[in-house]
């Protein structure tokens, strides 16, 4: 009897309680190697990114009945009613793109620890750094004063956080601090992103070509010219296709598998926009309906004569960054750079992919007599047209003149003046609620 | 019989035995005289041994007998024996010098000292009562049992201080729910931990929320619902820090000990018991619910007023008007202006009456019967027993039938070692009706909203669809209650089976180890079934439902639905502990304990569906369909699987001093599955320390005769708990996604904010307690005052978004409970013909909720500053001269107008949440103030009554509303309140352009804009009750014993019992039990009249 005592003593013994307690639950797991910070960035990149939905119904591109369905939730959108919104209005993302910070966060500071092939592991944490300058990005597009150089020093922004913690405080930084932060990540992102070009269903992803994309956007914001075309040109080294809508309009140039895609990130329409919105009158006289290409492509009529979007709620039109943007950039940066016949060069050469044999000479004609201002309108008009419904109207707006804008909604006209403080969009209610500092 | 096997196993040695002889005698207590019946006399096997000397050959077998009824005994045994050995539980054991003797003897069996002290065992440790320092409550299944009932802990409800039952529904199978010493907790489980002779159990949490409609129609199993309760000896409950902290975390509710019926020593004892139980139909008149007649007018009364248009088209009234095409000319000119053949066809409606309670509910016969062998020797005690219960419930379609099988053995291998074997077998099936998402199949509440006009089965015997039981306007699925019971089944088989092994090795005279590993397996097959021809068929068949060219299609396959939950659950659970018990000097007494315990579970539950379900082919169909994919409720199989281990170490130590005075203290470390937990809490220390001062054995009592007992008592502990889904690190979950089209990917989705901050949840308590004895304790008086303060529990509190999460799991609130406990114990009258003892205990929680955040968005108030189960209204102050209610602002009566700040177009948003909170009033806690129970037994001759009650005093409950004022509508049956719309309290029935200053404001609030549905937080639906059940008479006779032993019988009993005979209190009009008041799903709690035997022989 003793021996039993004995033997179970000295068992119990080499039982290591850790061992015993050390169960994996099934379903869960601490990432730890590479291809489980990929399953986790992948989560990231999951989290719904569709806050351009609802700037556009802030934009000139719509025009909304009060009578269609749903109305309620847009209509203080539609009308910049930021004041006392009805509670049914669709509030702006805050949480969800802080959410993603989260995720990349932790995959950049978790660098040591990741376990795997190196390449691989670069290429995750320069995903990472792309996609938290790209929320940043986003965040200070939204909740922000556009970036204007003499006064981003002073410009309240949104609060910045690199690392997790739910006790401190989260201040409001400058505008410059945030494009300060953006840069550096998409720095760290170029020294470590090793892709050109994802592959189709994957081009989600992050790459070389679309950080380069990215970057020359960010410059774009910051009116660095210059370092705008450089960055845009460095993007079209790697990839410069255009899609000719002479010869293909099978498929519209912002889809995923696109010639043109670079980045199909961003949702930019929702099931609402699409049957209970209509195009505005506005937008559709921006275009030559019979000779420029896209009108068909991206509008459909509906039987009252009015349009509707075609690009849809669908994954397929998830959409970032595409060439088209590119050459638009180098236009309108050369545009401001004084350089008007380089600028009148790429912009003709561009739309030589979207027009008619016949309206492409019409709008060289167009093109080739303006200068200054007048040159730098057409450009942005160009840019208007080309990137219909999304999502890059509001920001443009916003960066450019800020001009007024006056809709129609329910018998009553609604002005958004010049610089209207309502260029910046208050920060969610629920922002504000769990963090006093804004 | 056992005498006969004996005599066997004896005769080796009795053919070395020269000669024998008969030792014939009687026993008795030596105090009063009086025959101790059931005493056993036997010669001890170590006698023997010594006295033969032929070790080895008789060692194990024993040579015995049982005294009569009137104490005697007659016992033959070698002439070599020199001694006997009489012993009774409680009375010390006699060692009987029978060498000189021949013929009669009388034996006179002294009390056992000990045995006033009696033990308490904690499943670690016996504990002799004199020592005991903590606060615990025990009660003997004896006093307590109950026919009809399968589950113990419906037995327990008002039988012990401090432990507040409350019976959740009268479905066979619902759980009670338990809470000792209020709630230490406010999101996880107020479950107290049950023990099964040392072995805790696993099982599932009973829901927090038993009034929500899917919780309440759920089939689950539940830790000891497979447990006979023919099989217990006696509970004990736990229940301050000192009495608990040994069990760790998991005891922070406390814990309920269930010690099961082992074998006496003496001879075989069989024991049958029969009762046949009538479980009658419910009072369906309690519902206070509209007839034909009055609901034919009622609609009448809607229809001829222009203004109460809402859903006007239903009901009978509106439908024979409408067919005749004279609903109009109803309302401008009046009933006699309709044509003769609608009057009579609504003057029949109003002579068809269906009686919904006839057609829901019923009484059913049920029976219940249990057998047991017991017995046991010197080196052997055994107890096995088999049991039926079987019941069909007041509710027709539901029941329960459990089968129960228990095998219990303890050997004594030697002087040394000792062995126990238990197995606890059981099946237990549990019937019900099937619900489906939405409340309307539950009979309880179709009972209520049915047309008391409507026919079940037309004169053809098909069924009758409601016609107003409609999804949408335009969509009606057919619903029949027969037919839906005809053709659905939902059914739970639970099997359990705990094994449980002892070893007891005893080294020396102070120092013995004990080893016990339990095993707990449980499976539960719960299975649905609808047929094609049902409403919840028809109901999902709907969910599948796709726009197709030419209309709409479904793409779920014709058929039935099958679904199955398989779990498959078990646990082990294997403590060791040292002991070293000892005493010097006869003033010190020391007891220490040291132990380790390891246990591990797991859990898979597999969850399958099939459509298109054959229940004669049994094959089911596939669904083909790429839209299936992506419906949840398509999902045909999912697997879920978890798996706990935890390993604890422990000890405690008591000392006594001069018998006076005890202090203990226990110490225990939890240590649990290491995933994710932050290492310093790996660990979680729980200690405590409590002293006693056994006053009556003071000097100064000496002279004071009327006290027979006196014991104070003081503990003070901490418990503490971790929330295990907070991690320091990021945890992440697998999931599958695709965020561009034909690509699928795995993802890793971060659990929960990490939180490395995160300290445990602790409860302090203090308890101090007196025990008081009066008059030689015909009076006894146990009182324990007690405070709890759970700090840091956890809970959700919003942080920055910043940090990337809207709220994160962090300590947060803090709750404290204090309360008193009381229980009195009193012989009234003891005479030899009649005996009347009383047990009164009542008990009172206050719990307040000291700290805690609330979300921005909530409607209610936060809890802070009321009790964890505060009640908050609306108070209202009247009606107006229209009957619209009127409410208190600052003082002031003001209209709904005002006190909504309603105006044209107001869609709810004209409140801010906080201004919403601020609506709101704290009018009551529903928690009762006092809860307990009194139980009355009376003795006269053979006969024994017994009366047992419990009672609630002061409990707020809001109860749901009997009508809407804005909603009411001709389809629905209500409650008689409807008509006293407009009187009293009872706000007038409005609609859009009914009579009265903005009443349209009000009709549209109440109508739909009323998100935060304050209409059913008016102060008219709270109400205050006090109730007083009794839950038991039981009134037996015993055959007197001159009849039994002719008949070769130990005992025989008949017995009638009835149970839930009534309820005194205030009034609960329009629910069928105080306990269930304001819940429109929960069944009647039964009314059971039983009859029954016991016979021992």
């Amino acid at each position: 009897m003793k021996n039993i005592i004995y033997i179970t003593f000295i068992a119990l013994s080499f039982i290591s309680c850790d061992d015993y307690l050390d169960i994996e639950p099934v379903g869960q797991v601490i990432p730890e190697s590479v291809d489980e910070y990929r399953s986790f960035l992948t989560s990231a990149y999951s989290i719904a990114k569709d806050h351009k939905v609802l700037t556009t119904y802030r934009t000139d591109e719509l025009a909304l009945s009060s009578t269609a369905l749903g109305v309620e939730q847009y209509e203080d959108l539609f009308i910049w009613n930021d004041d006392n919104p009805s509670p049914l209005t669709r509030v702006f993302p805050y949480a969800s793109l802080y959410n993603t910070i989260f995720y990349t966060n932790h995959i950049i500071n978790s660098e040591a620890t990741i376990k795997g092939d190196l390449l691989e592991k670069e290429q995750l944490i320069g995903e990472a750094y792309a996609l938290r300058a790209m929320q940043y990005f986003e965040l200070v597009n939204l909740y922000a004063k556009p970036y204007n150089k003499s006064t981003a020093n002073t410009d309240t922004a949104v609060p910045i956080t690199i690392e997790y913690d739910a006790e401190k405080n989260y201040p409001v930084e400058t505008v410059e601090a945030v494009y300060t932060l953006i840069l550096n990540d998409i720095e760290q992102a170029e020294a470590l992103l090793n892709i050109d070009k994802q592959d189709l269903g994957y081009n989600y992803r992050f790459s070389k070509v679309a950080i380069k994309a990215f970057k020359a956007r960010v410059y774009l914001y910051q009116q660095e010219w210059q370092k705008a075309i450089n960055a845009a040109n460095e993007a079209l080294a790697i990839h410069a296709d255009l899609q000719n809508l002479n010869t293909d309009v099978s498929i519209m140039p912002s889809e995923y598998n696109a010639v043109e895609s670079i980045l199909a990130l961003e949702t930019i329409a929702n099931f609402d926009m699409v049957n209970n919105t209509t195009i505005s009158s506005d937008l559709v006289d921006a275009y030559n309906q019979t000779e420029d290409l896209r009108f068909s492509l991206y509008f459909n009529q509906n039987t009252d004569g009015s349009f509707s979007s075609n690009k849809s709620a669908e994954t397929k039109f998830k959409i970032s960054f595409r060439t088209a943007e590119l050459h638009l950039i180098i236009a309108e940066s050369l545009a401001e750079l004084d350089e008007g016949d380089l600028a009148k060069e790429a912009l003709i050469a561009f739309a030589e992919n979207r027009y008619t044999v016949a309206g492409w000479d019409a709008f060289k004609t167009k093109v080739n007599a303006l200068s200054g201002d007048s040159l730098t309108n057409e450009i942005l008009e160009e840019r208007r047209r080309e990137f219909a419904i999304e999502g890059q109207r509001w920001n443009d707006l916003r960066r450019t003149t800020q001009p007024k804008l006056t809709k129609i909604f329910n018998g009553v006209i609604y002005t958004l003046q010049q610089n209207d403080t309502r260029y910046v969009i208050p920060f969610p209610s629920d922002a504000i609620i769990n963090n006093p500092n804004l | 019989m056992r005498n006969l096997i004996c005599l066997l196993i004896f005769i080796p040695s009795l053919l070395f035995a020269q000669q024998e002889k008969v030792i014939e005698g009687k026993v008795i207590d030596a105090k009063l005289q009086m025959p101790i019946v059931g005493a056993s006399v036997y010669v001890s096997s170590a006698i023997i041994g010594n006295e033969t000397n032929t070790k080895g050959v008789i060692q194990g077998s024993m040579l015995g007998t049982t005294t009569n009824f009137d104490g005697e005994f007659s016992l033959k045994i070698g002439t070599d024996i020199k001694f006997i050995m009489v012993s009774y539980m409680g009375y010390e054991t006699e060692k009987v010098d029978v060498s000189s003797i021949t013929g009669n003897i009388s034996i006179a069996l002294k009390e056992s000292l000990e045995s006033l002290q009696e033990v308490v065992l904690t499943g670690y440790q016996k504990i002799e009562k004199r020592k005991m320092t903590s606060a615990y409550a025990k009660v003997d299944m004896e006093d307590i049992n109950q026919a009809g009932v399968a589950s113990v802990d419906q037995m327990l409800v008002g039988q012990l201080a401090g432990v507040v039952i409350q019976p959740t529904s009268g479905g066979p199978g619902a759980p009670a729910k338990i809470s000792i010493r209020g709630t230490a907790t406010l999101n996880g489980s107020s479950d107290p931990l049950w023990v099964l002779d040392g072995i805790p159990l696993e099982g599932n949490d009973i829901p927090q929320d038993f009034r929500d409609k899917d919780n309440i129609d759920n089939l689950q199993s539940y830790p000891i619902a497979g447990l006979n309760p023919e099989d217990i000896e006696s509970i004990t409950v736990l229940k301050d820090a000192s009495a608990t902290s040994i069990y760790g975390a998991r005891a922070a509710n406390g814990v309920i000990v269930v010690t099961s019926k082992k074998g006496k020593k003496g001879a075989m004892r069989v024991n049958v018991n029969a009762n046949v139980f009538v479980t009658q139909k419910p009072d369906f008149s309690k519902l206070n619910l509209m007839d034909s007649s009055q609901k034919v007018d009622f609609e009448l009364f809607l229809a001829g007023r222009s203004d109460l248009n809402y859903q006007q088209d239903r009901g009978g009234v509106a439908r024979i008007l409408n067919n005749y095409g004279e609903y109009n000319n109803y309302r401008d000119n009046g009933f006699a202006s309709i044509s003769t053949n609608a009057q009579n066809e609504i003057n029949n409606l109003k002579n068809t009456n269906t009686n919904w309670g006839d057609e829901l509910y019923q009484m059913a016969v049920n029976q219940q019967y249990g057998v047991s062998i017991s017995g046991g020797n010197d080196n052997n005690d055994y107890y096995f027993s088999v049991g039926l219960f079987d019941e069909k419930g007041a509710t027709k379609g539901t029941g329960q039938k459990r089968y129960n099988i228990t095998l219990k053995d303890n050997f004594k291998i030697n002087d040394k070692l000792k062995v126990g074997v238990a197995l606890f077998g059981s099946q237990n099936k549990t019937s019900s009706y099937i619900t489906g998402a939405d409340a309307y199949t539950n009979p309880s509440y179709y009972a209520r909203n049915a047309n008391p006009y409507l026919q079940i089965k037309d004169e053809n015997g098909n069924y009758v669809y409601d016609p107003d039981l409609v999804e949408r306007s335009d969509l009606n699925l057919d619903y029949n209650i027969l037919e839906e019971r005809e053709n659905t089944n939902y059914d739970l088989v639970s099997s359990s089976l705990k094994a449980i092994f002892d070893v007891d090795y005893q080294l020396n005279d102070d120092i013995h180890f004990t080893t016990q590993l339990g095993l707990q397996l449980d499976f539960d097959k719960t299975e649905k079934f609808s047929d094609e021809a049902s409403y919840y068929t028809r109901k999902y068949e709907q969910r599948s439902q796709y726009l197709t060219g030419s209309g709409v299609s479904y793409y779920m396959p014709k058929g039935g639905i099958i679904q199955n939950w398989d779990a498959d659950a078990f646990q082990y659970n294997w403590k060791t502990t040292a002991n070293y018990n000892t005493s010097f000097n006869d003033i010190h007494e020391l007891d220490v304990m040291l132990g380790t315990e390891f246990r591990r579970n797991d859990r898979t539950e597999i969850h399958a569906k099939g459509f298109g379900y054959n229940s004669n082919t049994l094959t089911t169909v596939p669904i083909t369909d790429e839209r299936a994919l992506t419906n949840a409720l398509f999902e045909t199989y999912n697997k879920t699987y978890s798996e706990n281990a935890y390993a604890s170490f422990f000890g405690t130590a008591s000392y006594t001093y001069n018998k006076k005075y005890t202090v203990f203290g226990s110490l225990r470390y939890d240590g649990s599955n290491l995933f994710g937990v932050n290492p310093k809490y790996r660990y979680l220390p729980i200690w405590s320390f409590a002293g006693s001062w056994n006053v009556y054995k003071e000097d100064f009592m000496d002279n004071m005769d009327a006290i027979s007992d006196l014991k104070l008592r003081a503990s003070y502990g901490v418990q503490g708990n971790i929330d295990k889904s907070t991690s320091p690190f990021v945890i992440g979950e697998y999931y599958n996604t695709s965020i561009l089209p034909g690509v699928s990917e795995e993802i890793i989705r971060a659990l929960n904010a990490p939180n490395g901050n995160l300290r445990w949840e602790k409860t302090t308590s203090s308890n101090i307690g007196l025990d008081l004895g009066l008059l030689n304790n015909k009076i006894y008086i146990s009182g324990d005052y007690y405070s709890r303060k759970s700090t840091d529990l956890i809970g959700l509190r919003s942080v920055p978004l910043e940090s990337g999460y809207n709220f994160i799991n962090t300590n947060w609130a803090t709750v404290s409970n204090d309360g008193f406990e009381l229980s009195i114990n009193t012989t009234n009258i003891n005479t030899p013909n009649f005996k009347w003892t009383s047990g009164l205990n009542i008990s009172h929680n206050k719990s307040i909720v000291d700290d805690i955040e609330i979300r921005e968005e909530d409607f209610k108030p936060s809890l802070k500053g009321y009790s964890v189960n505060a009640i908050f209204a609306i108070k209202t102050a009247g009606l107006d001269s229209n009957g619209l209610p009127l409410f208190w602002k600052d003082g002031n009566k003001v209209s709904a107008v005002e006190f909504y700040n309603l105006e044209a177009g107001t869609n709810g948003s004209q409140l801010t949440r906080e201004e919403h909170r601020n609506l709101y009033s704290y009018v009551g806690d529903g928690t009762p103030k006092f809860s307990g129970g009194f139980r009355n037994n009376f003795k006269y001759k053979q006969f024994d009554l017994r009366v047992l009650t419990n009672f609630n005093i002061k409990q707020t409950v809001k109860t749901t509303p009997s009508y809407n004022m804005a909603l009411a509508q001709p389809g629905n049956n209500y409650n008689t309140d409807i008509l006293k719309a407009g009187t009293g309290n009872y706000p007038a029935l409005i609609g859009l352009n009914s009579p009265g200053f903005d009443t349209d404001l009000v009709y549209t609030w109440f109508n739909s804009s009323d998100d935060g549905q304050t209409y059913n937080d008016l102060d008219i639906w709270v109400k205050d009750i006090s109730y007083l059940r009794v839950s038991s008479i039981k009134l037996s006779y015993a055959v007197a014993k001159s009849k039994l032993e002719k008949l070769n019988l130990s005992s025989l009993s008949f017995n009638i019992e009835g149970r839930n005979l009534f309820v005194v209190g205030t009034d609960y009009d329009g629910f069928f039990d105080p306990e269930t008041y304001g819940s429109l799903y929960a069944q009647p709690i039964p009314r059971i009249i039983s009859a029954g035997f016991n016979l021992s022989f």
